[in-house]
């Protein structure tokens, strides 16, 4: 069996100089590793990011009255909004809708006021994992003039839960809009305007408090599955009852966010492209080697008759068993690094030193602490680079070989 | 009168190094029958190897006409060349070149499975080794081996695809006198038991004194060409 025969010789001709073939699979162990590593933690932010986009605020997708998004004006709301809900509902894709109101308002425990945003939700349909009010959180109080307050809110005004909480602003009409609510509880949420601004209250109270009837500014839908986004945004805009609505996917809603997802793919591709160069040099450099210290063995080889065909065989066959025994060892410490982080995460802020915290971006909250997650094709594409480069670093080797003389090779 | 093997007319060969041309063969004739046992001598220099390489369609005459078995040599294509050496001749060389990374059954089973020996090779392999009295050997890899097993595994791999001529190039330079002897009487015996035809550049006596047929260049000529009782040695031996 040739095939036996060649993987036999190429493997132990790795052996001949070990210092060199560990050198070359450290270099593409490392490389790939690093890769992985890179990977595990950009997919964790990227995954934990688009989880918060298509999460509680932005959701998979949107329907607004045309113009909202841009103006936000309190009086661009939609009407009959029960009927959208009902036939928004019925599609059989969607798993979650849920109708929102937002109005800038002007909050005061005393004498002092203090800039919050009134935002008003139907606490039925936000309890799921990617509501507003997402199990675990204290809603059983809310409606009839008791609100929930963002926890950053609460903190940095101190309001505590059975406090006076006045609000003023401005209704659908123009008119002043006024009324006092008792702080049932604070939450916590990965929405920053709910959590640094919000007063969250059913969407009875927001109505009665800006004088609007069956309206809202927003609906948020979440589907079954992501795959269907495009397809459910095609049926929901014929729909008639949203027929003089916008329906969005979250991609047209937050375009900076897919952006930022492109730029982590961009990334990784970067980190793959300095694998593919750590890896070439690494088997390149082995190869090159071993072909220059062993013309005079391709020269006998040849002398025996074997052709160069079956001596570029066996080099590739080499570079190619280094590479993967290379990147097997570069995928199996990336796999332990995910065994070990992907549980208890892996705190950016607490690998400087501190505590962890959370930033908000476009709206949209998030954490140090991130839980890094790889797919099988993060760790194919290290393999399928890692032997793309084995094959091209072989080529200069192959062309030498393939214009050696018996005889010259011999008396080298 | 034995069949011609290999006839070589009016050949020259010529190196260029730099802007020197060097002379290696200067219109050489001679003839290699079946079943000779040869040795090609003369000064360093006197083109030895250079035959050798020649006849072993390892290099390209200059000029003149290198026949091996009845072909023409320079007619011959570099796929053609290697697949003459690997069905019809066979190669033992002054260093002895065995693969290293193959331990001594798996460099004689390599030669026989580059000739497309199926499954069967590993047995003939060590039936060859057998022969040779190199079973006991045949686990190990070269550095394993002293200079004399290394030689002879060579000639074993040589010979196993039971080749019409065996070139042997300064076999024994590396031998002691002990294991050159025996190298010789194993290649003899290949001879007379299968018909076999060597060809052995060589400086040492003891080769000239196995061999049936003593050829001497200097400065790329034949200058005489003695054949030999081929049981002289074994007569002289026994007196």
């Amino acid at each position: 069996m040739a095939v036996s025969s060649t993987l036999r010789i190429a493997w132990r001709n790795l052996g001949r100089n070990r210092k060199r073939s560990l050198l070359a699979l450290s270099a593409i162990a490392i490389g790939q590793f690093a890769f992985l590593a890179v990977a595990a933690l950009m997919n964790g932010y990227g995954d934990d990011f688009l989880d918060s986009a298509t999460g509680p605020l932005v959701g998979h997708i949107q329907v607004h009255a045309h113009e909202w998004r841009d103006e936000r004006s309190i009086d661009l709301v939609m009407e009959n909004v029960d009927a959208m809900l009902a036939e928004i509902r019925s599609d059989p894709d969607v798993a979650h809708a849920s109708a929102r109101i937002y109005a800038p308002v002007l909050a005061a425990l005393t004498e002092d006021g203090f800039m919050s945003v009134v935002v008003g939700i139907d606490p039925e349909a936000e309890a799921h994992d990617s509501g507003l009010l997402p199990a675990g959180t204290p809603r059983g109080s809310l409606g009839e003039g008791s609100v929930l307050v963002g926890r950053g809110f609460a903190r940095k005004y101190d309001i505590v839960p059975g406090m006076e909480l006045a609000v003023v602003g401005q209704d659908v009409d123009g008119s002043i809009a006024s009324g006092l609510f008792t702080v049932a509880d604070s939450i916590g949420s990965s929405v920053e305007i709910v959590n640094s601004l919000g007063i969250v209250m059913t969407l009875d109270d927001a109505r009665d408090l800006l004088a609007m009837s069956e309206d809202a500014h927003e609906i948020v839908i979440h589907v079954r599955n992501s795959d269907v986004i495009d397809d459910a945004v095609s049926r929901l805009s014929a729909a008639p009852t949203l027929a003089g609505s916008e329906v969005l996917p979250w991609r047209e809603v937050v375009p900076q966010i897919v952006a930022m997802i492109g730029m982590i793919d961009a990334f990784l591709m970067i980190v793959l492209g300095v694998v593919f160069i750590a890896a070439a040099a690494g088997i390149a450099n082995t190869m090159l080697m071993s072909t220059f210290e062993r013309t005079h063995e391709f020269g006998m080889l040849l002398s025996l008759g074997c052709g160069p065909g079956r001596l570029a065989r066996m080099i590739t066959v080499e570079a190619v068993m280094l590479g993967l025994v290379g990147v097997g060892i570069g995928s199996a410490l990336g796999l332990v690094f995910l065994l070990a982080t992907s549980q208890t995460g892996l705190d950016y802020a607490a690998l400087g030193g501190g505590d962890t915290y959370e930033v908000a971006f476009k709206g949209i909250q998030m954490t140090t602490l991130v839980h890094p997650r790889l797919y099988a094709s993060d760790v194919a594409a290290g393999v399928v680079a890692v032997f793309l480069t084995s094959l091209l670093s072989v080529i200069w080797p192959i062309v030498r070989i393939v214009r050696l003389e018996p005889m010259e090779a011999i008396r080298t | 009168m034995n069949e011609v093997l290999v006839d070589v007319r009016d050949v020259r060969k010529d190196f260029h190094v730099g802007k020197i041309t060097v002379n290696a063969l200067r219109g050489l004739d001679l003839e290699v029958r079946k079943g000779d046992f040869l040795a090609i001598v003369g000064p360093s220099g006197s083109g030895k190897t250079t035959l050798l390489n020649l006849i072993g369609a390892l290099d390209v005459a200059t000029g003149g006409v290198v026949s091996v078995f009845g072909q023409d040599l320079s007619t011959l294509s570099r796929r053609r060349r290697a697949h003459l050496r690997l069905t019809s001749l066979g190669f033992v060389f002054q260093a002895y070149n065995l693969v290293p990374v193959l331990t001594a059954l798996e460099n004689v089973e390599f030669v026989l499975e580059l000739q497309g020996a199926g499954s069967e090779r590993r047995e003939a392999a060590m039936s060859v080794l057998d022969e040779l009295s190199l079973g006991e050997l045949s686990g190990r890899r070269p550095n394993e081996l002293s200079g004399g097993q290394q030689q002879r595994v060579a000639v074993a791999r040589a010979v196993a695809a039971k080749p019409r001529l065996v070139l042997a190039d300064e076999p024994t330079a590396n031998l002691d006198s002990e294991n050159a002897e025996a190298l010789l009487r194993m290649m003899r015996g290949l001879r007379d038991e299968h018909d076999m035809t060597f060809v052995f550049s060589t400086h040492d006596p003891l080769v000239m004194s196995y061999a049936s047929r003593v050829v001497t260049l200097r400065d790329g000529r034949v200058i005489s060409d003695e054949q030999k009782n081929s049981d002289a040695h074994e007569h002289r031996r026994a007196n």
